[in-house]
């Protein structure tokens, strides 16, 4: 093949027709996600240098370095309420994404409860069950404390257990049906072909998607400094608030755009590897 | 109109949920008012997040690597990080920068949150319409491309007249998603203080205390708009729908 330029008008599609080429064009220059923590850097150091200020800009860096372990423990927090809503999130979703696949009225009920919580805005979801929830119920006489964060992880539950509810449903549908037909001559029961067959393969299918659900409810657990709870968000708040400085506060929300980036983009790197590798073994 | 407005409200007190605020022009006036600054958040959000998402697209096909690969880096940024936070950095970061520039030279600000919240969102939305519309011209038939190529086709020509329409039509069902998903993140803007619905029902919530009256409106509200959404999504579908193609 000729040698081409970059300013030939078919380059797009010849680079359609040789793959090669094109995995040479994505892979020159840095990484996307390098480049995008590169740029946040450079635009917040130019924002950092020009915010006007009255102190000094290593006074603000201190001011920084004392916050920075509770920017951390609103972190962690981030981290518990999106560990705890997909782990019940997963739980209930397998049981009503397998409750969904029976055409009776259990299933019809699952279907709904997908439906409704995968079209309710979270952030009324995360309302509701603050506002709506008591702050303590009592158990056989004794009184247990019901805290805000533990709301907040039901609230983000709720949509995740609807999500991973559609990545189930989706896993058995890449099933073949005639494997289901196979098996059911040979006299499975619908929950034994379930169980011994469909659910083995499906487990591999459902990681991809399923981390991806978990990046997503890490993103949502911002909302929980929208009802009070001390996360990263509300930690950044009031820490710009308290030291009321601009350069502060450019590097405080910066810093937390970069905290939430460094978390989640390497969780999104790591799901597009598993899929190719499941695509292609 | 009065008397079935009464009637609801009595009913709905039966029920054990609270609609008096509806009584009071000092709390249906704003109520009302949040109703239709949602819509027209909705309204721009939609267009604005066209937009952006057209022009990624282009910037994420550019020939040349130095405009391909910054679009490539604020899709990926955007995508993996919460738009919360976004919001404050552009609302409370920017916006206050902006502010205190303008105040040294005794200008007023003139970008209100209502402006950010269009913003931000547009620019979220974008890169993911723009990822859908992406994928879309990867499942461009080769044929096509060649056969308009062959036929005299520039570039730009090619892109708006052959590739662009077809791919529309087969990243609808992904673009209606994104819209929909859109629609429930405006309930955000709140977060700002944009006289939303959502805002306003905190407002009036915080007085009566009738949470869960108000929430009912705010789902139906969101759920009538979403529905509203991918109902004009299955009409554009039907619309601009190839035969031979699909069921």
């Amino acid at each position: 093949m000729a040698p081409r330029s970059a300013a030939s008008p078919f380059s797009d599609i010849e680079s359609r027709r040789d793959g090669r080429a094109r995995r040479i064009t994505r892979a020159r220059g840095p990484a996307p996600g390098t480049a995008a923590a590169l740029g946040v850097l450079i635009v917040g150091g130019l924002l950092w240098t020009f915010a006007p200020d009255s102190g000094s800009r290593g006074e603000t860096l201190a001011r920084f370095v004392e916050w920075t372990p509770a920017l951390v423990h609103g972190f962690a927090l981030n981290v518990l309420i999106s560990v705890g809503a997909v782990a019940i999130g997963s739980i209930l979703g397998l049981a009503i994404g397998a409750l969904g696949l029976a055409p009776s009225l259990p299933g019809r009920i699952a279907r709904f409860w997908v439906q409704a919580f995968r079209n309710a805005p979270w952030l009324v979801l995360v309302y509701f069950t603050t506002y709506v929830f008591p702050f303590e119920f009592t158990v056989f006489g004794k009184t247990l404390p019901f805290p805000d964060w533990l709301k907040v992880t039901l609230a983000l539950a709720l949509p995740a257990s609807a999500n991973i509810a559609e990545v189930f449903r989706g896993a058995v549908a890449s099933i073949p049906t005639t494997q289901w037909e196979a098996a059911g001559s040979l006299a499975f029961s619908r929950a034994q072909i379930l169980r011994h067959i469909v659910l083995p393969q499906c487990v591999r299918r459902m990681l991809p998607p399923w981390m991806n659900v978990y990046a997503i409810i890490t993103m949502g657990t911002a909302l929980s400094s929208l009802v009070g709870i001390h996360d990263l968000i509300d930690t950044a708040q009031v820490a710009s608030s308290t030291v009321a400085r601009s350069s502060f506060t450019v590097l405080t929300y910066l810093a937390t755009l970069v905290i939430f980036f460094a978390y989640c983009y390497p969780i999104s790197l790591f799901t597009h590897w598993l899929e190719k590798r499941i695509a292609n073994p | 109109m009065a008397v079935s407005l009464h009637a609801f409200i009595d009913a709905a007190a039966r029920a054990g949920l609270d609609y008096r605020f509806l009584l009071d022009a000092y709390e249906r006036v704003p109520f009302l008012h949040g109703v239709v600054v949602s819509i027209e958040l909705v309204i721009a959000t939609i267009a604005g997040s066209a937009l952006a998402g057209l022009l990624l697209l282009i910037a994420l096909r550019h020939r040349h690597a130095w405009i391909a690969a910054p679009a490539r880096a604020f899709v990926e940024l955007t995508r993996n990080t919460p738009t919360l936070v976004q919001l404050y950095c552009a609302f409370l970061v920017l916006n206050m920068l902006i502010t205190q520039w303008l105040r040294e030279s005794h200008i007023d600000n003139p970008f209100k949150p209502f402006f950010w919240v269009v913003l931000v969102w547009s620019l979220h939305k974008g890169a993911f319409h723009a990822e859908a519309l992406r994928a879309g011209f990867d499942a461009l038939p080769v044929q096509t491309l060649e056969g308009a190529a062959s036929l005299g086709f520039d570039r730009r020509t090619r892109f708006w007249r052959i590739e662009l329409p077809l791919t529309l039509r087969t990243a609808l069902p992904a673009l209606v998603n994104n819209f929909v998903e859109l629609v429930k993140a405006t309930a955000l803007a709140s977060a700002i203080a944009v006289g939303d619905v959502t805002y306003q029902s905190i407002i009036i919530w915080t007085q009566r205390d009738n949470v869960l009256a108000l929430m009912i409106v705010i789902l139906l509200f969101f759920g009538l708009l979403t529905w509203l959404v991918s109902l004009a999504g299955r009409w554009l579908e039907r619309r601009l729908w190839i035969p031979g193609y699909g069921a």
